[in-house]
């Protein structure tokens, strides 16, 4: 059990033969089947990436000191209980009316389990990169007025309809329309992307706008991972074509656009993944 | 029409307060003064443009920026203004610039 735990992240599957998910079967192969295998763990977190990243991370940390016992524990059982650990975590992570992509099937499929399934959805966890939120200050704004008197404010009507404002910290930029809608951008976290626009809010009302917090609402969130091995695009392509599109010559990344949850993933050979939607 | 950019530097300052002096003395009418005030923003749009040939690099942080009516306004802090010759540092600076390239004369107070 222990050289499941010394194995390198990228290939747990491949040392002990009850270690891989299809006992036998190679990560890479095309028959491998849909609910198996490594990449289904850092989407499925993404289920859970907005507002319980911590939830995530304490989990992380439970695995990880679970881990820890478990080494301490003896060989027999060390292995049951990161995988009973395992499917209890597959079925706290997602939020309520979310489903799991890939529920506890794989349980039964691997009753005698090394620890490498914990350390598999410990190993990487997709950070935020980017939060882009509206919400409506519920009054109309004198673009001229809020470019004239507020800092670090651009307003070019010409070329565009809305002052552009920035802010520090957290550090995003706001596009401000005159019908009092607000776009904020940049923030890398949904906590941090609405205290941004509550001050973007109360920038507009100190400047003397009846300025309100309505509909606060996150339209997209983007995030990036890296599996840390090479992927093969074009064995990607075949097994899922319905979801991939793959165009070497337009662009060197695979787009897959996932049906449940709706989530465009960017997909390139080194390995890392762009996830968003 | 050229900017009215310069009247507010030292120049174009004693120039305003030299006219009003001459108003309140009656030497002058306002209307001249203004005149006078005009033909400065074209003297010196023209001579900044044509007969000044230096350069100085300037480099600090940025504290804020606005853009408005084509304007823009910034204030830096801890500036250094590099000349070959010698160099100048500064805490604070507010610089004021207008579009340089625009065929449109622009009266900007």
């Amino acid at each position: 059990m222990d050289q499941n735990n010394s194995l390198p992240p990228y290939a747990p599957g491949l040392a002990s033969p009850q270690g891989a998910m299809t006992p036998g079967i190679p990560i890479f192969s095309p028959m491998m089947p849909y609910g198996t295998g490594l990449t289904p763990q850092p989407v499925q977190s993404t289920n859970s990436l907005s507002l319980l990243e911590e939830q995530q991370r304490q989990q992380q940390q439970q695995q990880a000191a679970q881990q820890a016992t478990a080494q301490q524990a003896t060989q027999g059982t060390s292995g049951q209980t990161p995988q009973l650990f395992h499917s209890q975590t597959l079925t706290t992570a997602p939020l309520p009316g979310t489903t799991p992509l890939y529920p506890s099937p794989m349980t039964p499929m691997t009753p005698i389990t090394p620890a490498t399934p914990a350390s598999e959805s410990s190993g990487i966890v997709p950070q935020l990169q980017n939060i882009v939120s509206t919400v409506n200050l519920g009054c109309k704004l004198d673009l001229k007025t809020i470019a004239l008197r507020a800092r670090n404010a651009e307003y070019n009507p010409k070329r565009f309809a809305a002052v552009i404002m920035r802010i520090r910290e957290p550090r995003t930029t706001a596009l401000i329309f005159s019908s009092g809608k607000m776009v904020c951008t940049g923030a890398k976290s949904e906590e941090q992307s609405r205290l941004a626009a509550r001050k973007y809010a109360r920038v507009v009302q100190k400047l003397g706008f009846p300025a309100k917090f309505l509909d606060f609402k996150i339209q997209n969130m983007v995030g990036s991972c890296d599996v840390k091995f090479p992927i093969r695009l074009e064995g990607l392509v075949l097994t899922h074509q319905q979801f991939s599109s793959y165009e070497p010559e337009l662009f060197p990344g695979l787009i897959y656009r996932m049906i449940k949850p709706r989530i465009v993933l960017l997909i390139f050979v080194s390995g890392k993944v762009v996830l968003t939607g | 029409m050229a900017y009215q950019l310069y009247r507010n530097t030292t120049l174009g300052n004693s120039l305003q307060e030299s006219l009003d002096e001459l108003i309140q003395s009656q030497q002058i009418t306002p209307q001249l003064a203004l005149q006078v005030l005009l033909q400065f923003d074209k003297a010196i749009n023209s001579a900044l443009a044509q007969r000044v040939r230096n350069r100085v690099n300037f480099r600090g942080s940025l504290n804020t920026y606005r853009f408005c009516d084509n304007v823009w306004t910034f204030v830096l802090n801890d500036v250094e203004f590099r000349e070959v010759t010698e160099l100048v540092k500064v805490d604070k600076v507010k610089i004021v610039a207008c579009d340089g390239k625009s065929k449109y004369g622009l009266t900007v107070i």
